[in-house]
């Protein structure tokens, strides 16, 4: 069975909840504030698949479609019909939700590898149709410059610091709604129906339906961090659609533990700083380090078969499983 | 015991990020007393071969000719591997222009990076110099003052390889583009320069990028029997079609025009695939004395020959630094001022300047076909050069360009 | 278009289709026996081409050597992989498998990068196998219908040792019910090993069979995994015939997309896929999924 939920325990969670707020406000004086920025969205986006995966049991692999939809249905309002910050999120995230009930509906009963691989099916074919109407989106160059929105009508995003804060609060805000869904009695079901599917349906609970709305508010966040990147870098591409993206952001909810909700930041900055350094490090003086500049796959790649095969329930969630003890 | 080991080895595990952050962060460097220069490309996948390591090394070579100063400032070479992906790329070139200190950006391959990278040089008011990536949209509708695409674009390769063949007697074109924007370019610029040479184009496949088997194209294309097949993608596609076309047999009844290749793509199956084949290069590490003795000297350095566009990298650092000196000054601004218009020759470049119009380099382009595997005396000395032609004739008319900086 | 020019496309399609029949069969094997969803697949179809090249540099190995050789030896790297890896995971999840093995792939993949570039590596045809034959219509290349003889030829004598034989008996038998097979004596740990080790033994071939056609090069692996797998859930995943004729068809419907719409060709089978798994959940010839280990 995949890892149980483990640190429901409030009094943690709350600990937890006060350490990963600090890290983010102290972030951005550890490293390059643009990839602060992209540590708190990418966190963002792992948590979304983290209730997914972890909580409720679904493995998908093409969550990569609602941030990378998200994000062009956002960069196209603010680039070609300059909508201001909060239509033009808040439209990301109605364009993921609306993805995630239409696939949803038609996927939520395929179960484990299957549905896996229907949600990977329907990514490639959004990847394929955004590259098609490449007149539109940029296609393989990417939608470019768009540009920063103004928040209510006077408050400018220009300035990196004031965005980043912004994307903080955001994503912390986020957070404490995912806690509580998956803490409140409708968290409680999605647990059993991770457990013990039939048991739970024999109960009378109508599993599809409580999965479908995990699915959705699970892509509902996952587009949230979608339109905060757009608007981050002031472009999108077709990566953001790639099922190489669905893939990362499974390696970093991995990384940091599943069904933890806060391994899954962790593990996004894992990633994230490591790869960083990585595109660097072949100006490192010494030699060795300076391949492994060369061969990020090699790093990343045995990095996740250490967590895989020893700290399986990932950085975070080993920790606490040792703390608990 | 093993319980206190494997909680040490966690927490270790957990601290990797930060550690690795300590001990290899660059430390900021005083604008004033160096001049930093960041090569950014990639240095782990697709491209690897084709720029890469191999152009970092050449950047280094230019700096040590020019001497290693300039101005009084020591001049420094970092080099970045943005893995062809857009918002690393971007994330990197913002950090190096606005805490490191790093003055200008090159090489650049792979559009979607260029593109967002030259977004941020307008932004950050710093140099990026696109060698490697292709795009025109760099000097037509992204076009922007602190970016300067140097070496090569689709319109040019097009203009020479399009017009040559077809004026040779290929007047029946089959092409098979690689459905993106980069593919969809080289088609548009050959599409032009064909039929203004009297030919036509009888069928073009829009092909999934990327792909590997391209036999129904190619099954497609005999039906037609067209005179000359346009390859209108690059890379691990151009080389793939190139094997298969060659099992096909097609090469004994047609010719091929390939939109753009590199040396590197020729040594992925060696020469005689390719024998016979018309390309367009920016220059050519055997093209004449010059460029030998530079390429004897790289080869010293690296233990190989250079692809085109490390020479073109090599270049336009020459040519930054020259400019610096020129302006006696650092500030990208005067720098810019120095480097539109400025007539000069290196070892890459020929009756070459930069055009202020849209900061595109204007000089000799080459046509080359590929030798046979009997005249190839070392690795990489695949081409022959069969004509030069003048920059303004390889290059976009500037009636006809979109930007105005 | 010419009906006879369209049966030609077809023809073409089903040759690249025994090609993915072949990939995906050892997919298939590998999950039917271990549930493990096995992402190094592509990693060992990529070690086959590279071995085939090693085989002619190293040991001066013709192809039709490599074509015997080198699946041995890609089979032997499946073995050490799962002894020393996979096994561990077994009793979990299916997911940290699935997860293990795509780290895997990501190794094996770098490691190779960092001996033979990205380029490329040249592997030409054999020379018995250049030239073109004349199928009335146009001329056909030698060497394609060869790869199509030996794919189909590798995919019946496969379902034939699993359907027909006490080895494959004991497959299956260890597939549908392990306790019970090992109970009955049978080793299935040790059958469990050389399962693995034949499903990338397959990958492997393929390796090799594409070699002369398709770039050598340590990224071809990553690239066709994602269709693999597509080809393998669509046929059932477990299932041998699935696998086979499921690959089959991938081949001519991406022959008929390229003629009709290219764009959409190589997006088809995950349209394909869409819909086949909503109408037959398990795929065209999978069995509903047994209760969970």
């Amino acid at each position: 069975m995949i890892a149980r939920a483990i640190g429901s325990d409030r009094r943690t969670m709350l600990w937890l909840g006060l350490i990963a707020l600090a890290a983010g406000l102290l972030l951005p004086h550890v490293v390059y504030i643009g990839l602060a920025t992209d540590i708190v969205i990418w966190a963002l986006f792992a948590a979304a698949f983290d209730m997914l995966l972890g909580y409720t049991g679904l493995l998908s692999f093409g969550h990569a479609m609602f941030w990378g939809g998200a994000s062009y249905v956002t960069g196209l309002l603010i680039l070609r019909a300059h909508w201001t910050f909060v239509p033009a999120v808040l439209a990301g995230v109605v364009g993921a939700v609306a993805m995630a009930a239409l696939v949803g509906a038609v996927s939520i009963r395929r179960q484990g590898i299957y549905f896996a691989m229907i949600t990977l099916a329907f990514g490639q074919m959004l990847y394929f149709l955004t590259n098609q109407f490449g007149e539109w989106t940029g296609g393989q160059d990417g939608l470019q410059g768009v540009p920063r929105p103004v928040v209510f009508g006077h408050m400018t995003l220009e300035n990196d610091q004031v965005f980043y804060y912004l994307v903080l609060a955001l994503t912390a805000l986020s957070i404490v709604f995912m806690r509580r869904v998956v803490t409140s009695p409708f968290g409680q079901v999605l647990g059993a129906i991770r457990e013990n599917e039939p048991r739970a349906m024999s109960l009378g609970y109508r599993a599809n339906v409580y999965k479908l709305v995990a699915f959705i508010i699970s892509a509902a966040f996952a587009g949230l961090a979608g339109s905060l990147f757009v608007i981050a870098h002031r472009f999108t591409s077709l990566d953001t659609l790639d099922w190489h993206t669905s893939g990362q952001v499974v390696i970093m909810t991995l990384l940091g533990g599943m069904g933890t909700l806060f391994g899954p930041l962790f593990g996004a900055a894992f990633y994230l700083v490591i790869n960083d350094r990585l595109s660097t490090l072949a100006n490192a003086s010494n030699p060795l380090l300076a391949q492994f500049g060369h061969s990020p796959g090699l790093v990343l790649g045995v990095i996740f078969i250490v967590v895989v095969s020893v700290f399986r329930r990932g950085i975070v969630g080993e920790l606490l499983n040792a703390l608990r003890r | 015991m093993k319980h206190l080991h494997r909680t040490c080895l966690l927490a270790l595990a957990a601290l990797l990020p930060a550690i690795i952050t300590a001990s290899s962060h660059p430390a900021p460097v005083q604008a004033d007393e160096t001049l930093t220069i960041a090569v950014m490309n990639d240095q782990s996948k697709v491209y690897a071969d084709l720029s890469g390591q191999g152009t970092v090394s050449a950047v280094r070579m230019a700096v040590e000719d020019f001497g290693g100063d300039v101005l009084g400032h020591t001049i420094k070479v970092i080099s970045v591997d943005h893995q062809n992906d857009p918002a690393l790329g971007q994330t990197k070139a913002a950090e190096l222009y606005e805490r490191d200190g790093v003055d200008a950006i090159f090489d650049l391959p792979t559009s979607s990076v260029a593109l967002a990278v030259a977004g941020v040089a307008a932004k950050d008011h710093k140099l990026a110099f696109v060698v490697t990536g292709g795009t025109d949209a760099l000097n037509m509708d992204r076009c922007n003052k602190y970016t300067f695409h140097y070496g090569y674009d689709t319109y040019a390769l097009a203009q020479n390889t399009g017009r040559i063949l077809t004026e040779n007697g290929g007047k029946k074109w089959y092409m098979i583009t690689a459905n993106y924007a980069f593919g969809q370019s080289m088609l548009k610029n050959f599409t032009n320069a064909v039929v203004s040479a009297g030919g036509e184009v009888v069928h073009n496949d829009m092909v999934p990028f990327p792909n590997t088997d391209f036999s129904s194209y190619l099954l497609l294309a005999q039906s037609y029997k067209p005179n000359v097949v346009g390859l209108m993608n690059a890379g691990d596609d151009t080389v793939n079609a190139m094997k298969q076309i060659n099992e096909f047999g097609m090469k004994k009844s047609m010719q091929v025009g390939i939109g753009l290749l590199f040396e590197s793509d020729v040594a992925a199956t060696g020469p005689e695939y390719w024998s016979g084949s018309t390309i367009t290069v920016g220059s050519y590490w055997n093209l004449d004395e010059k460029t030998r003795a530079w390429a004897d000297r790289y080869k010293k350095m690296t233990g190989k020959r250079p692809t085109w566009v490390m020479m073109g990298n090599y270049s336009a650092v020459t040519q930054y630094l020259n400019a610096i000196q020129r302006a006696k000054s650092t500030d990208p601004d005067k720098v810019i001022k120095e480097l539109e218009g400025y007539k000069f020759e290196d070892v890459f470049a020929r009756h070459a300047y930069i055009r202020a119009q849209d900061h595109l380099l204007i000089h000799d382009m080459y046509v080359a076909t590929i030798k046979p595997a009997s005249q190839v005396k070392e690795p990489y000395d695949f081409f022959q050069i069969v004509k030069t032609v003048p920059g303004e004739q390889s290059y976009r008319q500037p009636s006809q360009v979109t930007c105005h900086l | 278009m010419t009906p006879s020019y369209l049966a030609l496309q077809i023809f073409n399609g089903l040759v690249s289709g025994a090609f993915y029949a072949l990939l995906s069969l050892g997919l298939s094997i590998i999950f039917g026996m271990m549930r493990i969803v096995n992402f190094a697949h592509g990693a060992f179809y990529m070690l086959g081409a590279f071995g085939a090249y090693l085989a002619a540099q190293w040991l001066g190995l013709s192809f039709w050597w490599a074509l015997l050789l080198v699946p041995l030896a890609v089979g032997l790297l499946g073995i050490i992989a799962e002894r020393t890896l996979i096994r561990r995971l077994m009793p979990l999840d299916p997911l940290y498998n699935l997860l293990l093995t795509f780290g895997i792939a990501l190794v094996i993949e770098d490691f190779m990068k960092i001996f033979f570039g990205t380029q490329g590596t040249p592997y030409a045809i054999p020379a018995g196998l250049m030239g073109a034959v004349n199928l009335g219509i146009t001329a056909y290349p030698l060497y394609r219908l060869v790869l199509v003889a030996i794919a189909t030829l590798a995919c019946i004598a496969v379902w034939f040792a699993i359907e027909k034989t006490p080895l494959g008996a004991k497959i299956r038998a260890a597939t549908e019910n392990p306790t019970l097979t090992q109970a009955f004596g049978i080793d299935v740990s040790t059958l469990t090993t050389l399962t693995y080790g034949f499903g990338v033994a397959l990958a492997g071939l393929a390796g090799v069979l594409a070699a002369p056609t398709t770039n050598v090069t340590p990224v071809m692996g990553s690239d066709i995994i994602i269709t693999t797998f597509a080809v393998v859930v669509i046929g059932g995943m477990g299932s041998i015939k699935g696998s086979i004729i499921t690959g089959f068809l991938v081949g001519v419907i991406a022959a008929l997309g390229a003629v009709i719409y290219p764009p959409i060709a190589n997006t088809l089978i995950f349209l394909l896929m869409a819909i086949v798994l909503l109408i037959r959940p398990t795929g065209l010839f999978g069995q509903p999924e047994a209760t969970a280990r």
